[in-house]
């Protein structure tokens, strides 16, 4: 589990170990059937240990992962704010792109719309240069086929952005 | 059950959709199953009115004419012997067979005036007593009185005179009396057809006239006698068996040695009423001979307009076509449907037809004015109904079972991915017309791309372009057979036949008005295509729709004027013998007159389709 | 203002508005458009189907007319023509390239691509001489005498983009020009596009194909009727080629 999507879910308010498991699954719904329970306590004791997030204790429950309660430190802060803005491809899988619009939308951090647009931008920008690049070689050749599987993943990625937008245009989250 | 209904509710759709189009379908077969209908109904126009007429007056089975010898040779007939004529009365009131008779009457030939107009009439001598053969009923005024006449009814509409009006005979003034029926001769202006003699010698300007008949008394009628017009006699007789007659004349003539010898004895004419049913009803087959070549004319025009409609509308059916047959209808049902709705119209128009034309015939089968009554409603017949509907039914179906058939047939695919089928290529006319101004090129390269259509288009232009060329050339032909006009009397055949003629030209060129607009408009669809894509390149909206209209122009040209020779075939067949070909002015104005029509009725729906903005059309057609 | 290519403003529109239906049925298919395109400039504009970009097209090409707003193409005010004066500038300052190419298929290739020229009123042999030529400079002068039914997607297209330059047009104005072509013809006619943009011609392409807006200098994306975000896409890349095939460095 992508570390800095765990933080972005922290992002609106502090919350106990089961809610951010609830939440997640039901971001990803079918998608996270490969995710395990232990793995988010394990992330989330990995970003203790680096001082992004602090774990405390009710009292009167038991010590166990899913009753603690966690909240982002300031340099967790930090740290999702430089994701929430970063634009560099090939991005994070699929699920993690999707947990970074949700916890922008649900933490009021900024509107998913213009991270998409953003993101769209540049990967056109990026696939100008591969498409130059492609018209610049010669028929046939060897690296020309290579460029072709560049240019037709950045257009699938290009679409899926499209129905992101789509999607976040008519919803606006008001947190979970 | 189930499918019939499906069959029927698709079809019902089809034709609220296409609203027009069904309505222009309708109007044209409606107008062929009415010309139809009035073709059979003259047809089946009987002897009625002349039986009531003979009825009503005690009409004889025998009218002989007799007591001037009109065959010696000479400035002025020769004269019978008072002796001879009662011995040929006795003759003829002494046959075997017969009961009653009436006359001989004196009959004086004399000319008859009336306001510049000037007829040959005969002049019954009758007394005020009512004759026990051939009384003629007086439709209006009085019997004969000194000084007064009677006039036969036809002859009285011709001239335009009514009770109380003066006229002269032979010189003489005399009041119009009143105006009678008889059935003893046929009508003016065939009554010479039978037994109206005229014994007067006269210049060839009259002599090729028509004898008219009045009644005068018999004082009056002696008196205008003259030795260049001697009286000549007729006598009416009645038979035990009417149907004897004819044999009863032949015989008397044969046993007087012939019908030349007969004549040279003075004996003109003996008349069955066969005859003078026949010559009475023969204005009625003047008018069939006109109407009936107009009918087919109209028929083949209006069978044009249909073919050119259900032709359009195939194009547009193929899609739907497709769509039936994908979801799962048989080729069958899908034809049954695209049929159905050209039935259900035909139908429909078919009893349109037998309505209007049951109204409207009793104005054609009038005929002439010189019988009692009028033909009746002419029995619309079980046979007229029959022939019309099949007529209908073969029009809508000729059209468009060919299509429907094949389109049921053609690959589901192909249909569904259709656009109207690609025009075939003309490379020569493409060449040629990228030499010429736009609207031309654009007109050529449009109508080389749909030579079906064109030739439709041209094919029934050609058919009123002959209709109006038989006007022209009957026109033509009676002009010259009536020689000067001045002053004299028009034949009321010639009359009726030359406004019957127009009436079919008003038929038969709002029928090809109507063509020509549906051709037009199916045109404009068709090129809807091409004329946004020509507007998209940069021909303006006018050039365009000048284009099109030059596509309509262009194929009509050959088709007016195929129409010359078609039309003067018609007319031959349509009234054989003499035949004089019209001016060739007369043809180069009907010819520019017709291309020019065209080109108008071609430019309005052009001009309408060139309001649509391109993007439109090319937005919503596929590639 | 812009001036990317240090020039001329050929196409320009202010407040554009398109409006079918009325009251309930009212639909706004473009919605207050600005856009000015410079010369020498490719332009795309990208967006969901029923966004109203093919009808900014059609309005900019004088195919159809607006309900408010003006339109200058080369300085002549275009809104206030009469569709005699559309289609003379339909004739000398646009070519358009549409998604179906609407080729005539009763005529050639040449006889396709000289027909504005026809249309116009210019010599059939100098028409014919020039069609060659374009022919040629897109590729197809060996095809020059087929039957559109005979050529494949990517070449129709190519003979319709021949033609759209006929008259050397002030700007090239093109709806979906791979809409209905495969991957291979899109790449083809892609070159063609970048060459005409290399010699300087000036483009306004309307596409929901990523990979036709990539080659724009200007990408504009629309959304409901009107412009929702503009950018600029020559450089500036982030990546590297090597990343995005899945090498680590």
């Amino acid at each position: 589990m992508q570390q800095e999507a765990v933080l972005a879910l922290l992002a609106k308010e502090p919350a106990y170990g089961y809610q951010l498991r609830a939440r997640l699954q039901q971001a990803l719904g079918p998608a996270g059937d490969t995710m395990n329970a232990g793995q988010i306590y394990v992330t989330l004791s990995r970003l203790e240990k680096a001082g992004q997030v602090t774990c405390e204790r009710e009292a009167g429950l038991p010590d166990r992962p899913d009753r603690k309660v966690y909240a982002l430190t300031a340099v967790g802060r930090q740290r999702v704010a430089a994701w929430l803005a970063d634009v560099s491809w090939p991005g994070p899988g699929l699920a993690e792109y999707h947990l970074k619009l949700i916890a922008a939308a649900a933490a009021r951090l900024a509107d998913p719309v213009t991270i998409i647009d953003a993101q769209r931008r540049e990967l056109l920008r990026q696939l100008r240069d591969v498409q130059r690049a492609a018209m610049a070689e010669a028929d046939g050749s060897e690296a020309g086929v290579l460029l072709e599987g560049i240019a037709l993943r950045l257009q699938a990625d290009l679409a899926w952005l499209e129905a992101c937008e789509q999607y976040w245009t008519h919803h606006k989250e008001d947190g979970s | 059950m189930g499918k019939t209904l499906l069959v029927a509710r698709l079809a019902a759709r089809d034709i609220r959709r296409h609203k027009a189009q069904a309505i222009l379908l309708l109007l044209a077969i409606t107008a062929a199953a009415t010309t139809l209908v009035l073709g059979l109904a003259l047809d089946g126009v009987t002897n009625q009115p002349y039986q009531q007429t003979r009825a009503a007056t005690n009409g004889p089975d025998l009218v002989a004419s007799y007591g001037v010898n009109i065959l010696c040779p000479g400035k002025v007939p020769c004269l019978v012997s008072a002796v001879q004529v009662q011995a040929d009365t006795s003759a003829l009131t002494h046959l075997g067979g017969v009961t009653r008779y009436s006359g001989p009457y004196p009959v004086a030939s004399v000319i008859l005036r009336s306001r510049g107009l000037s007829v040959p009439v005969q002049a019954e001598g009758r007394g005020q007593a009512p004759a026990s053969v051939d009384q003629p009923k007086l439709t209006s005024g009085s019997w004969v009185r000194p000084g007064g006449v009677v006039i036969e009814r036809t002859l009285a509409t011709a001239l335009g005179v009514g009770v109380g009006d003066q006229v002269t005979l032979g010189g003489r003034q005399f009041t119009v009396a009143g105006i009678a029926v008889t059935a003893a001769a046929a009508p003016y202006p065939n009554c010479q057809d039978t037994d109206c003699l005229f014994t007067m010698r006269t210049s060839n300007n009259l002599s090729s006239l028509n004898v008219g008949l009045t009644w005068v008394t018999e004082a009056d009628a002696r008196a205008m006698a003259s030795p260049q017009a001697p009286l000549s006699y007729v006598l009416n007789l009645k038979l035990k068996d009417p149907a004897a007659a004819p044999a009863l004349a032949s015989q008397f003539l044969s046993s007087l040695g012939g019908e030349g010898a007969g004549m040279g004895r003075g004996i003109d004419s003996i008349n069955t009423w066969q005859d003078i049913s026949s010559a009475a009803g023969q204005l009625v087959q003047d008018e069939q001979s006109v109407l009936q070549p107009g009918a087919l004319l109209a028929v083949l025009l209006a069978v044009a307009s249909v073919a050119v409609l259900a032709g359009g509308r195939m194009a547009e059916r193929t899609r739907r076509v497709g769509l039936l047959k994908a979801v799962g209808s048989t080729p069958g049902l899908v034809a049954a449907v695209l049929v159905a709705e050209n039935l259900a119209l035909a139908l429909l128009a078919a009893a349109a037809g037998l309505v209007i034309g049951w109204a409207a015939a009793p104005l054609i089968t009038n005929p002439g004015a010189g019988l009692i009554g009028t033909a009746g409603a002419p029995s619309i017949t079980l046979a007229t109904i029959g022939l019309t509907v099949a007529l209908a039914l073969a029009v809508a179906l000729a059209s468009t079972l060919v299509p429907s058939i094949r389109a049921a047939r053609s690959s589901t695919v192909s249909a569904l991915a259709d656009s109207p089928r690609p025009p075939r290529r003309r490379a020569a006319l493409i060449a040629l017309s990228a030499r010429l101004p736009v609207p031309l090129l654009l007109g050529i390269r449009m109508a080389a791309g749909r030579m079906r259509r064109a030739v439709l288009g041209a094919a029934s232009i050609a058919v009123t372009s002959a209709g109006i060329v038989a006007l022209l050339t009957f026109r033509a032909t009676v002009d010259h057979n009536l020689g000067p006009t001045a002053g004299q009397v028009g034949d009321p055949v010639i009359t009726r036949d030359t406004q019957m003629l127009a009436v079919l030209t008003v038929v038969l060129i709002a029928l090809a008005v109507l063509n020509a607009v549906c051709t037009a408009w199916a045109t404009v669809l068709d090129y809807r295509r091409s004329s946004a894509l020509a507007r998209a390149l940069g021909a303006s909206p006018r050039q365009v729709s000048a284009g099109v209209a030059w596509a309509q122009v262009l194929p009509a040209v050959p088709g007016t004027l195929l129409g010359i020779p078609l039309g003067i075939l018609l007319f031959k067949i349509a009234s054989p013998g003499k035949m004089i070909i019209p001016p060739v002015w007369w043809l180069a104005a009907a010819v520019l007159a017709t291309l020019a029509a065209v080109a108008l009725l071609a430019s309005i729906p052009a001009h309408i389709g060139t309001r649509r903005p391109a993007a439109e059309v090319l937005q919503s057609e596929t590639a | 203002m812009n001036d990317m290519h240090g020039g001329t403003c050929v196409l320009r529109a202010q407040g554009l508005r398109k409006e079918y239906g009325k009251n309930g049925g009212l639909v706004r298919a473009v919605n207050g458009v600005d856009l000015e395109v410079m010369a020498g400039e490719t332009v795309a504009v990208m967006g969901p189907s029923g966004c109203g970009k093919s009808t900014l097209l059609y309005l900019m090409g004088g195919l159809d007319r607006p309900t408010a707003g003006e339109i200058w193409l080369g300085g002549k005010r275009l809104d206030q023509l009469s569709e005699r004066g559309l289609s003379r500038l339909r004739r000398d300052a646009v070519g358009f390239v549409f998604q179906a190419f609407h080729l005539m298929d009763e005529l050639t290739a040449v006889e396709n691509v000289e027909l504005p020229a026809l249309l116009a009123g210019r010599a059939p042999r100098a028409a014919r001489k020039k069609a060659a030529e374009l022919l040629d400079r897109v590729g197809l002068a060996d095809r020059a005498r087929f039957l559109p039914t005979a050529l494949s997607g990517g070449q129709r297209q190519r003979v319709a983009v021949a033609r759209a330059l006929v008259a050397d047009p002030q700007v090239v104005l093109a709806d979906e020009p791979t809409g209905n072509l495969d991957s291979a013809a899109t790449v083809e006619v892609l070159r063609l596009f970048d060459r005409l943009h290399t010699a300087g011609q000036t483009l306004v392409i309307v596409t929901h194909d990523p990979r036709v807006a990539a080659t724009a200098d200007r990408m504009i994306s629309m959304r409901d009727g009107a412009f929702t975000d503009q950018t600029r896409l020559q450089g500036g890349t982030t990546g590297r080629l090597g990343n995005l095939a899945g090498l680590e460095g």
